[in-house]
């Protein structure tokens, strides 16, 4: 049972009529927002969007009381939440919607801004929008995802307000708010890190200073673009006149690693004293075949076999490549002894 | 060479038997094509498969081409001794899962 006015049992029949618009509003900002957001190439954590419940509207016109003169004043009837990853997507997110839709500054609010400094809290952005070719307004919220995180657990709590808090639980809800601002500012702050350790980690490979440059996820990367094993791919790929498929070879660093490579520098020197090696391996497997079409991994493989192999063939060192780049099998094992066989017609020099 | 197609719980299952050379490849990929649609993870069975050509690669390739994008798993299983020394010497042993 609600208590409604009649003005209030107005809106709810109002509410009743244009739900369905309601609900392709929030639909469309929705397909506006992802779209963009794709195109722009920014990742979110989540994007979320609802039209607002009837009982939840029932309880807000009953709290508000004869606030709301129109479906139109009540502003958060679609409702959308942008969660990004880091603190410094909320702006860049914010300038978007700030682009996509024309935003009601009077009744927007920047709640990461109203915090007195002896609060507490951990608020995000809100924006009363439209759309530009008009119609009724809707609320987006945008917030990194720890301040989703705060939200969530406040909500969970029920707590929302001041003053009915003793001090100690206020000072543990400041501790913690104040934890989480300052975890989501390292956050971003280690990104931008990491986005200037990358861009100078491809400096040092087009530069070819590959000696300076430390053997890591990213370097290896980087170096996987400038298409070190193409050569050898190409000349592997002319016993058959093979077609190549694009593959990935990160799954490799493993065991170069393992090889004790520390640097690019050791890579190429792997590649430059091992090419032969490896074309000689990948001839005697594939010459007796009719097979035109290989992995773009070929070269590598070979060289990572051929290296093994010529530094004595350690069973455990085989296992350790067919396991890393194969997954762990019981063919290996057959594998493992097959290329022995091999490299024993092959003088590995 | 004959194909079969099983849908289970949750993954599709193609059973492969005979031997999967450039002249079956033509109706192999038509027996594969719900592979290309499906929204599950795919079993490439070779349990009673006795030769792959290049052509047959092509067509595993591309079920992992359809699959990959949609986040789905493509596995293989089944395979004979010739068979998986075909998958390692052309590395593609590396581009799938085994089961």
């Amino acid at each position: 049972m609600n208590q409604l006015s009649p003005l209030g049992e107005l809106l709810l029949d109002e509410y009743r009529e244009y739900r369905p618009q309601l609900e392709l509003l929030a639909e469309k900002v929705y397909n506006m927002l992802t779209t963009t957001f794709r195109e722009q190439g920014i990742q979110l954590n989540a994007i979320e969007y609802r039209v607002k419940a009837e009982e939840s509207l029932v309880g807000k016109i009953v709290r508000k009381g004869d606030k709301y003169k129109s479906l139109d004043s009540i502003t958060d009837l679609v409702g959308l939440r942008i969660i990004t990853f880091y603190s410094d997507d909320v702006d860049k997110v914010a300038a978007i919607v700030q682009q996509l839709f024309d935003i009601d500054w009077d009744n927007s609010v920047d709640k990461r801004k109203l915090h007195d400094p002896n609060s507490f809290g951990y608020s995000s952005l809100h924006y009363i929008c439209r759309l530009k070719t008009g119609g009724i307004r809707f609320e987006i919220q945008m917030r990194t995802a720890l301040q989703h995180v705060w939200s969530a657990i406040e909500h969970d709590i029920g707590y929302k307000g001041f003053v009915t808090l003793p001090p100690e639980y206020r000072r543990q809800f400041s501790r913690l708010a104040g934890m989480l601002e300052l975890a989501d500012d390292e956050f971003s702050r280690l990104r931008t890190t990491m986005t200037d350790y990358r861009r100078q980690i491809q400096a040092l490979v087009k530069s070819g200073r590959l000696d300076e440059v430390p053997l890591s996820n990213d370097s290896f990367d980087s170096y996987l673009k400038t298409h070190p094993f193409d050569r050898l791919n190409k000349r592997i790929a002319a016993v058959n006149q093979a077609e190549i498929f694009p593959a990935a070879m990160t799954s490799f660093l493993p065991v170069l690693i393992h090889f004790n490579f520390e640097t690019l520098g050791d890579i190429e020197r792997f590649i430059n004293e091992n090419f032969d090696n490896a074309y000689q391996l990948a001839l005697a497997q594939l010459a007796v075949t009719d097979i035109d079409i290989l992995s773009e991994s070929v070269g590598l493989q070979n060289l990572c076999l051929a290296y093994a192999l010529k530094k004595g063939g350690d069973e455990k060192e085989l296992h350790f490549i067919f396991d890393t780049i194969n997954g762990h099998q019981d063919a290996n094992d057959f594998l493992i002894e097959n290329i022995k066989k091999l490299a024993e017609n092959i003088a590995l020099s | 060479m004959k194909t079969t197609i099983q849908e289970q719980n949750d993954c599709m299952v193609a059973l492969f038997e005979g031997r999967l050379d450039t002249a079956a490849a033509s109706q192999t990929e038509q027996d594969m094509k719900p592979l290309h649609n499906s929204e599950k993870d795919v079993i490439l069975d070779c349990t009673n498969l006795e030769y792959i050509s290049s052509s047959g690669l092509r067509l595993f390739l591309g079920v992992l081409k359809s699959s990959k994008p949609k986040g789905l798993h493509v596995f293989i299983t089944g395979l004979n001794a010739d068979l998986q020394n075909v998958f390692a010497m052309t590395g593609f042993s590396n581009l799938f899962e085994f089961k």
